[in-house]
């Protein structure tokens, strides 16, 4: 054996290059985190802005959606997939029924149908509510995952190239809570991915209508993606009283700890820098009571029930009503209307009831 | 096959056994559901399982693998030392040429360090302190991963991932990476622990000292090797020189634990200090060191504690956990002292911990922190809840679940759900409905008890700035919170929690 050094002169000082370039990179990361993002966020953002009631009307023209409820609702689903084409698209759609992927794919066939969402090739993120790792789905306590796979399904059907399903859980860890609450095998089953949002991605980017807060560190993807589906599920909570799409929003931020000062607006603040294009709201089963982590099957109230809107504000207005509530009652709800997000006044807009048994 | 080809069998075993155990630390990243095996080295461990029965004085099933293990060492030898032990791989792996010289130059005497360490341990333990199994080698190892190295290494991969997500172009290689391991092998929040640079900087010394000997750890202060080196003692099979010696001593040269004594006159193997690694039986020319049966107990060593040190070893054992159980700090009932869920007693569980840092590793929030003084200075690295750094999870039992000695017990997750570990207090001089009329409920969002623990009251008062605002006042429910502790680890005050976990006082 030659008696050679564990390591030559030349290769320790290639090792400590290597180490002092990871280093300088890693040094530049604070600074570049507050400029960098800013920009790429708000051009990701502008094609994708304005949820307006008009834009629905994209949807007369497009061909009926493909036969959503092909495998099993033979019979119901075939009455209300017909009426979307020939009426004009609902700005609001509630489904009723004992079927959550029917009365999720009623919903959204009613807004226009998923192709007015979805183009070939599309990243889509679903955004459910998987808010901690500790009850099943009877529970209500997390987002239905036959409704959160149907929209998966939905997705791809219509041609998006790449489906993520994300949460940032408070209780448990993101892998146990997905499992947890269902919607991992249903996701998977449908074709989508379970997503892990990873703190080394989050970037702060500023709030250009944001009233209280100007900037938030966010998870860029969420802004990135080309649709965006809000999915959370309905849900009493005591600060807000109800949480809902509004707050379902609040999953995607680093820091939630700071809105807490100040709740309503800031909600509607990120609210106005999210903007989802669609949100499909569960309630198939609420919680009506010790939400948002619940855990008690007496606080559980079925209600078969999906709602779906463009419009973040008036989805959690009507879902306000099935705990006899407003969406004036429901501070981020009227915050996010008084800055012109939605509309609260839900005898203006056109809400299409579909009942499938 | 020859020696050689066992040797390089020896080596294989080696990397494997070291491959599995760096893959069951890993493989416990964010999992609240134990990999079955996950705590396999802990239980193999005779110190460990000698030690844990010792102290809390009862036979304790879980550890009962450690006898496979010691009928290894008692058919052929240290084999755990030179085949299994993954802190005694690492340490042979890094080997420094100048170690042999500098090795000759140390007394033989050291090598009784580590039979002084052992009966201290053992004498502690008989009188119930397990505090000195801090020194079992696979827990300095485990520990030194879990709260040290690894942190440490997930931090820089975060530091690094984060400067190049600025790099638009490796994005997508980013995210497929990320895909990969987040949540899996690397965890979502990154782990911080109390003194992990002293654990860190510890075992880097333990490293250095395999400057002055090739594996200096294993040759003079190994607790675990000194018992199995016991047992070798009276193995039924040794390596013994045969008559065929040509005193060329070439053995004594290649043996890296310097278990031959390299006397011609004398040439032997002493058992107590062979790792097995096969080194001298494939270099011997006449090819004459063979395993040979043996029934009398190999010869004593100069090193061997003499009557007089063993019972010095006891004595200071004994005088240890004497003072021990006299610190202050275990008559101080600190209100922070709070233990993994189903601990009950105090006493029993310091009797019970192996300080092996198991569930350390697992705690999916980190909730779990090694101890410094807070149970004494005998409480040292045995876990605390720290529910500000990390809540315990209304979802999981994994501490548990990995506990080699059932000091943290194992329970059923609706059993867990119940287990008080501590109770919740609002301090409202600094809580924001309280002190400042901010709303803020999150301790009661957070809550994971089904009928909730905090209980809101409305309350019309004055701010700050001379309004009178409604908002929501938290009031902890003592009989339904269980202390888990995440209402303090969410709260949004900045600083110390204006509701704290205590010690809920049985």
């Amino acid at each position: 054996m030659k008696p050679l050094p564990p390591i030559s002169r030349r290769n320790f000082l290639k090792l400590t290059a290597t180490v002092a370039a990871g280093a300088a990179l890693a040094g530049c990361a604070p600074k570049q985190s507050t400029n960098a993002p800013a920009d790429t966020a708000t051009t990701a953002l502008k094609p994708t802005i304005p949820p307006s009631p008009t834009q629905a009307t994209i949807g007369t023209t497009s061909a009926p959606p493909e036969p959503g409820p092909t495998e099993s609702e033979p019979t119901e689903a075939s009455p209300t997939a017909e009426p979307t084409p020939t009426n004009a698209p609902a700005y609001m759609a509630v489904a009723h029924g004992p079927d959550p992927a029917a009365i999720t794919r009623a919903a959204v066939d009613a807004l226009g149908g998923i192709s007015s969402f979805v183009a070939a090739g599309y990243d889509v993120i679903i955004k459910p509510n998987i808010c901690t790792g500790y009850h099943t789905p009877e529970y209500a306590t997390t987002t239905n995952p036959t409704v959160v796979a149907t929209l998966v399904s939905m997705c791809l059907e219509a041609g998006a190239e790449r489906v993520r399903v994300m949460d940032y859980p408070f209780g448990g860890t993101a892998k146990s809570a997905y499992a947890i609450s269902g919607i991992t095998d249903a996701v998977e089953a449908a074709g989508g991915e379970m997503h892990v949002m990873s703190q080394a991605k989050y970037t702060q980017v500023e709030i250009p209508q944001g009233i209280d807060i100007r900037s938030v560190d966010i998870y860029p993807d969420v802004l990135e993606a080309d649709l965006l589906i809000n999915v959370p599920i309905a849900k009493s909570h005591d600060a807000t009283r109800l949480t809902l799409g509004g707050k379902n929003l609040m999953g995607v931020i680093l820091d939630r700890g700071m809105m807490h000062y100040n709740l309503g607006q800031r909600i509607a603040d990120l609210t106005s820098l999210v903007q989802p294009e669609l949100t499909v709201i569960d309630a198939v089963r609420i919680l009506t009571a010790h939400g948002p982590t619940g855990g008690d099957l007496a606080d559980v109230k079925q209600m078969d029930t999906v709602i779906a809107s463009r419009d973040i504000v008036a989805a959690d207005a009507y879902a306000a009503t099935l705990f006899g509530l407003t969406g004036a009652d429901i501070g981020y709800v009227q915050k996010s209307a008084d800055m012109g997000l939605g509309t609260l006044d839900l005898s203006s807009i056109n809400i299409q009831e579909i009942n499938l048994g | 096959m020859n020696w050689a080809g066992w040797r390089r069998v020896r080596q294989a075993v080696q990397i494997l056994a070291f491959a599995f155990y760096i893959y069951l630390i890993f493989g416990v990243v964010e999992q609240r559901v134990a990999p079955p095996l996950s705590n396999i080295f802990f239980r193999l461990d005779p110190l460990s399982a000698l030690g844990g029965m010792l102290a809390s004085r009862q036979w304790i099933t879980g550890l009962a693998l450690a006898l496979i293990t010691v009928g290894l060492t008692v058919i052929i030898g240290r084999v755990w030392c030179g085949w299994i032990c993954p802190l005694g791989s690492l340490l042979e792996w890094i080997s420094f040429r100048s170690a042999r010289q500098r090795a000759k130059n140390i007394s033989q005497k050291l090598r009784g360090v580590k039979y002084f360490l052992l009966a201290t341990s053992l004498a502690a333990a008989l009188f119930g302190s397990l505090s000195l199994l801090a020194l079992d080698p696979i827990a300095i190892f485990t520990r030194t991963l879990t709260t040290s190295i690894l942190p440490g290494l997930f931090y820089g991969i975060n530091s690094i991932e984060k400067a190049l997500y600025h790099l638009n172009f490796l994005t997508p290689a980013l995210d497929t990476f990320e895909g990969l391991v987040r949540g899996t092998t690397l965890p979502v929040e990154q782990p911080a622990f109390a003194q992990s640079l002293a654990i860190g900087m510890l075992f880097a010394g333990l490293v250095a000292l395999n400057l002055l000997a090739h594996r200096f750890w294993c040759r003079y202060l190994c607790p675990l090797g000194a018992l199995l080196g016991l047992l070798s003692k009276v193995s039924l099979l040794r390596p013994v020189i045969g008559s065929a010696c040509t005193g060329c001593s070439r053995c004594a040269r290649v043996c890296k634990p310097g278990a031959i004594n390299p006397d011609p006159q004398n040439i032997e193997v002493m058992p107590s200090e062979c790792t097995l690694c096969l080194d001298c039986m494939a270099s011997c020319k006449p090819d004459d060191i063979r395993f040979r049966m043996a029934r009398k107990p190999a010869a004593g060593q100069d090193f061997d504690l003499s009557r007089r040190q063993a019972l010095g070893a006891l004595a200071s054992g004994v005088a240890g956990v004497l003072l021990l159980n006299t610190d202050l700090r275990l008559r101080q009932d600190n209100p922070w002292r709070i233990r993994p869920p189903g601990v009950t007693n105090e006493e029993a569980f310091l009797s019970n911990c192996l300080r092996c840092s198991q569930c350390i590793k697992i705690c999916p929030t980190t909730a779990l922190q090694p101890a410094l003084t807070e149970a004494g200075l005998g409480g040292l690295w045995s876990p605390l809840v720290v529910p500000r750094v990390g809540y315990c999870d209304y979802g999981c039992t994994a501490c548990g679940q990995v506990c080699p000695s059932g000091a943290i017990p194992l329970l059923a997750l609706e059993e867990k759900r119940q287990v008080v570990i501590g109770k919740a207090s609002i301090d409202k001089d600094r809580c924001l409905p309280w002190a400042s009329g901010i709303p803020c409920i999150v301790c009661e969002e957070m809550c994971p008890t089904p009928q909730k623990s905090i209980r809101l009251e409305e309350a019309n008062l004055i701010d700050s700035s001379g309004n009178t605002v409604t908002v929501l006042r938290p009031s902890v429910l003592r009989d339904l919170c269980i202390g888990c502790g995440i209402c303090e680890h969410h709260c949004p005050l900045e600083g110390v929690a204006a509701i704290r976990i205590y010690r809920a006082s049985s």
